[in-house]
């Protein structure tokens, strides 16, 4: 029931926050340039200036420019990018798909090794591989993505060879069809085995160095939660069972300590996401991420604005269903005990 | 405990409870000299602002404007070694140590400005939603949510980019993102701390509401926004350094963003230096504040876990 | 030790008791110093009996309840010395419970000597009993008496189960930790030899079973043996809630403690302590943190129970005119020591420490005139090295120089009472000696 009404409140908040943010970046768009500097070219008269200028509804009220933009934005329209010379709405997907993949593959390293490291390190309090995970996470807050993604290219494609660089060995990338644009996937779809380990072997570097940062979140909350855990009267309980140390962890602290971790996956979720524009700058991996960085330095602002806006309403909705798990999961706050 | 003692001053007046805050703060500094990691963070501040302020001293600033790299066009792209540029050069014949030694001077700079803007204007908001409420909260609380919902370095980045490429931009692209952090923080502390005793013995007395803030409200909320600030000096010039890197400010400053920036290009070739070296200074940077900030927390954080 | 042939609540001691504290000492770094928490305990429990343990907040009293079972972390926790022998028992072949010559009544025999096989040697020190010291018994050892030899109860059963698992998952892991045999045999699986399958299922009765062999496990092929093991174990959760008095234990069975008052709790926690029928049976306030209306069901359960399957039980509390209603006989603790110990009658007849005084003037009874109940003055000193002195001294109103200068120790002044206090038994040459008679404050 509560847990009910708790989802109805959030997903009534959830569209004022939607609009709240598409009005600060429309904002931004009236704050730097003229909106239509793409469209504009020296040759051009007055008059057609003036043309372009009524065709985009410069001239009228703000609020009425933005409410031609939003309905424009709610429609699919999300204008005219220049960086990538097509509409935005039709190169966004295939660029998501790439950013998806690896943002999906950097936390799962990160999900995995988090909890792993933060297990080991919590079950051990106090005792060296505390320490050592300990320096592990601060260093990840502090660890700036790109410096360490170019040391990785450093040390593992410059030097010892071991993997490649950008997001694709083109010749085995251009002998499979792309239905999903996810390589992984259309690898396997084609059943081409070869390109599969291409796809894999691209992803490992640039997943380790967006996973870096994350890993670090989840392993520090998974830790303390877990020493929390570890204090709690239920776990000398099931010591008092008799059962071992191992299941007294996996059964029963660990369960209880993944809870709260749970809420910081979503965070981390946001940390991947703007992680991707650096992560795919220096690995050259074609997602949106190095597109948004290209507009960013050519003033590209119709794939700014979908950009902040996609990746604002993403954050949202992940940090909402990571919220509602939180609430499910831990049943002593569901019922306010 | 901690608590207590934040909230004890508040009730006695002048001298007295100067006094009472100074031995605080000698117990306070007794306790973080304990833990080695945050005396290792707090060491590494004070080498980072010393290489910072004695930068003029350690090499010949540049001219006109120290702050532009010095460009030897004899020396390109030269390995960590050679004459006259220890730590190499960028393949625009930057030298790689003048960069360490004034990106310092830069983030130094950049932090100071946008933590103390960001601090000044999230404390002022959060105190007057907090000590406000009723519609006053109500709306300056939902512009926050609003400010919260897009993740910090994409904000900072459509800001910067709108303003166009400039390293002034950055600074205020910051100051857009981060002073709401502070907002909330202090927020909740104003809506904690009035419901103290000694805040209603204020009222009672007739103090006026300025007043009570400046005097029992903001001393005992402030600790929080302390320890957020202190993470916060090494988070922006990360952040500022990314920024850098994906290429929003100028060409050539001294910082150490744009020199990961340029040395990038060389690593293909072999030429690691003139990357390593300025993105490792934005790790010790941000690491100095994180550990030192963290160890701040531990201490000031009531719930912080005890031996037993 | 001691076999009380009369009448009464105490005629089911055997003549070994099943565990016996010696000298313990239980210390915790701090850091002020060293905290004698406990501070040389000696006291037998004897087979079938209740025996109270009592005393205020922080006198030691929980950390030898569970350092029985080695519940007290360490570090921060020092085992600074002393013995807990324990003598497993088993229920009596001759009466299968019931009662008879052979097992004095008890239901219960101990186990012989694995050393000696019941001739008595040092081990079992002569008694020819299987004899077991708690504090230093390897890790593996000590987890085959936990949940099954000594159970315990906590305080507050809203902490002490597992708000993520259900009542089900909670209580089987005792049957499959302890009773893997048993529940193999339920399902017809011999103990060895019988392929992969056979041996996948044989760890997931004792709980073994990494995740893969879990998906394994609940996939067609083996599936229906897996549900035949699930529905053995919960043949027997259900009977051991059936026996706290659970109404509809199969349903309980689903549900998760949040799900449940704080009575029904306390009555999961007592059948999941019960579930191996133990030889000892540790409550620790077992029922502080429940309502009063419910207190004294919880009570009468614990009694009724401990009486049918001939537990021993150790009580902590610090409510003595509780302990009167439900043991045989009373240790008093203070700051880390035994003040006194005897019957529960005899105590309350002619308590005769000063502390037990004080506590026992400080119960309000019926006969109490308004506003005539005493405090002892004065607060539990520090426990940190403290010196060669009665640890009462500072609050006692009969406090004597030689209370300040040595330790008293535990010694009979009748039978089945043993007080620590220099009124009783001063040693010689000690000078000036404390009297009831003398008052100092």
């Amino acid at each position: 029931m509560q847990i009910r009404d708790y989802v109805i409140r959030r997903l009534f908040v959830l569209p004022l926050l939607i609009v709240g943010v598409s009005i600060i970046v429309f904002t931004l768009t009236r704050v730097g340039g003229s909106p239509i500097g793409i469209y504009l070219s020296h040759e051009m008269t007055q008059e057609e200036v003036a043309q372009v200028e009524e065709r985009f509804h410069l001239n009228d009220p703000l609020p009425v420019q933005y409410a031609y933009w939003a309905s424009g934005v709610l429609t699919g329209d999300l204008g005219w990018s220049g960086v990538a010379a097509a509409p935005v709405t039709d190169v966004f997907l295939p660029k998501l798909a790439a950013t998806m993949e690896l943002a999906i593959s950097a936390a799962i390293v990160a999900v995995i090794l988090g909890i792993a490291l933060g297990t080991f390190a919590g079950a051990r309090k106090n005792r060296l591989p505390d320490h050592v995970t300990r320096v592990f996470s601060i260093s990840g807050a502090a660890m700036p993505l790109f410096w360490f993604a170019i040391l990785l290219l450093i040390v593992f494609w410059v030097y010892l060879g071991w993997f490649p660089n950008g997001r694709s060995t083109p010749e085995i990338y251009a002998r499979i069809n792309h239905p999903t644009n996810l390589y992984t996937v259309d690898s396997l779809i084609a059943g081409d085995f070869g390109a599969f380990r291409d796809a894999i072997w691209h992803l490992v570097l640039p997943a380790v160095a967006l996973g870096y940062g994350a890993t670090a979140i989840i392993a520090r909350m998974m830790r303390s939660s877990l020493v929390e855990e570890m204090q709690e009267d239920y776990v000398d309980a099931a010591r008092a069972k008799g059962l071992p140390e191992r299941l007294v962890l996996r059964r029963h602290a660990r369960r209880n300590a993944l809870i709260p971790t749970v809420t910081v996956i979503g965070l981390s979720f946001g940390f991947l996401l703007q992680g991707s524009v650096v992560a795919e700058i220096i690995f050259q991996w074609p997602g949106l991420g190095r597109w948004m960085a290209d507009s960013v330095l050519r003033g590209d602002q119709a794939t700014i604005m979908a950009y902040v806006l996609f990746t604002s309403v993403l954050f949202l909705v992940v940090n909402l269903a990571v919220d509602v798990i939180y609430a499910y999961l831990d049943r002593r706050v569901a019922l306010g005990e | 405990m901690v608590s207590e003692s934040t909230q004890a001053p508040a009730l006695t007046a002048g001298d007295s409870a100067l006094k009472v805050r100074m031995r605080r703060a000698g117990e306070l500094s007794a306790s973080l000299l304990k833990n080695p990691t945050t005396v290792g963070g707090l060491i590494l501040i004070v080498l980072m602002i010393a290489m910072a302020v004695f930068a003029p001293l350690l090499t010949e600033p540049n001219t006109p404007d120290p702050y532009q790299m010095p460009r030897d066009w004899g020396a390109i792209a030269e390995p960590p070694g050679t004459p006259g540029h220890p730590l190499g050069t960028t393949n625009v014949g930057g030298d790689v140590l003048y960069g360490v030694i004034w990106g310092a001077r830069t983030s130094l700079r950049l932090s100071v400005l946008v933590v103390s803007i960001t601090v000044v204007v999230g404390v002022a908001v959060g105190s007057l939603a907090g000590f406000r409420g009723g519609k006053v909260d109500e709306v300056l609380m939902r512009i926050v949510d609003v400010f919260l919902s897009i993740p910090e370095l994409i904000f900072a980045l459509a800001i910067a980019a709108v303003l166009g490429p400039s390293f002034r931009n950055i600074i205020l692209a910051l100051a857009v993102v981060f002073w709401v952090k502070y907002a909330r923080i202090m927020r909740a502390q104003v809506i904690h701390v009035k419901e103290n005793e000694y805040v209603d013995a204020a009222r009672v007395i007739g103090d006026s509401p300025w007043r009570i803030y400046r005097k029992d409200v903001l001393p005992n909320a402030i600790t929080p926004v302390v320890v957020q600030a202190t993470l916060d000096m090494g988070n922006i010039v990360l952040v500022g350094a990314t920024l850098s890197f994906i290429g929003l400010s100028e060409a050539g400053i001294a910082e150490w963003g744009v020199l990961v920036s340029e040395g990038q290009a060389g690593i293909s070739a072999g030429r690691w230096w003139a990357s390593t070296f300025p993105g490792l200074m934005v790790f010790l940077w941000a690491l100095a504040f994180n550990l030192f900030g963290d160890g701040l927390r531990d201490i000031l954080d009531p719930r912080t876990e005890t031996t037993r | 030790m001691t076999v009380v042939e009369d009448g009464g609540r105490t005629q089911s001691v055997a003549h070994t008791p099943v565990a016996s504290v010696q000298d313990l000492r239980v210390h915790f770094r701090a850091k002020a110093g060293i905290v004698h928490a406990v501070d040389g305990v000696s006291f037998d429990i004897a087979d079938g009996e209740t025996l109270g343990l009592v005393g205020e907040t922080g006198c030691g009293k929980s950390v030898t309840a569970r350092s029985f079972l080695r519940l007290v972390p360490m570090p921060p926790g020092i085992a600074a010395g002393g013995a807990i022998l324990f003598r497993p028992h088993h229920t009596c072949r001759d009466c299968d419970g019931a009662g008879c010559a052979r097992c004095h009544h008890g239901g219960r025999v101990p186990q012989p000597c694995r050393d000696c096989d019941g001739a008595g040697c040092g081990r079992c020190e002569n008694t020819g009993h299987d004899t077991v010291d708690l504090m230093t018994l390897p890790e593996a050892e000590l987890r085959d008496i936990r949940g099954d030899r000594i159970a315990m109860i906590f305080q507050d059963p809203g902490k002490a189960l597992n708000p993520a698992l259900s009542i089900r998952d909670q209580l089987s892991e005792v049957f499959y930790q302890h009773r893997s045999r048993d529940l193999m045999a339920d399902v017809g699986l011999d103990e060895q030899g019988g392929g992969a399958f056979s041996s996948m299922l044989r760890r997931k009765a004792s709980l073994r079973t990494r995740r893969l062999e879990d998906v394994l496990l609940a996939m067609p092929p083996m599936r229906s043996r897996r549900n035949e093991l699930r529905r053995a174990v919960d043949g027997r959760v259900a009977d051991a809630l059936a026996e706290t008095q659970i109404p509809n234990p199969l349903k309980v069975m689903d549900r998760y403690p949040h799900e449940l008052s704080g009575g029904m709790r306390q009555r999961v926690m007592i059948a999941q302590a019960l579930a191996c029928d133990p030889d000892l049976l540790i409550a620790d306030e077992p029922t502080t943190a429940l309502d009063v209306t419910v207190q004294a069901r919880i009570l009468e359960l614990v009694r009724e129970l401990q009486q049918r399957h001939r537990t021993s039980v150790l009580y902590i509390s610090h409510d003595l005119s509780l302990v009167r209603r439900v043991c045989d006989r009373v240790a008093v603790m203070y700051a880390g020591r035994i003040a006194e110990l005897a019957t529960t009658d005899e105590i309350f007849a002619n308590p005769s420490h000063p502390y037990t005084r004080g506590l026992l003037a400080a119960i309000p009874a019926a006969s109490h005139e308004r506003g005539r109940l005493t405090a002892i003055s004065g607060s539990v000193p520090e426990l940190v090295d403290p010196p060669a002195a009665c640890r009462f001294a500072s609050r006692c109103p009969h406090e004597a120089p030689v209370c300040r200068s040595s330790l008293p120790s535990m010694s009979p002044i009748a039978e089945d009472h043993e007080v620590a206090c220099f009124i009783h038994h001063a040693p010689s040459g000690a000078g000036e000696r404390p009297s009831y008679e003398r008052r100092v404050r």
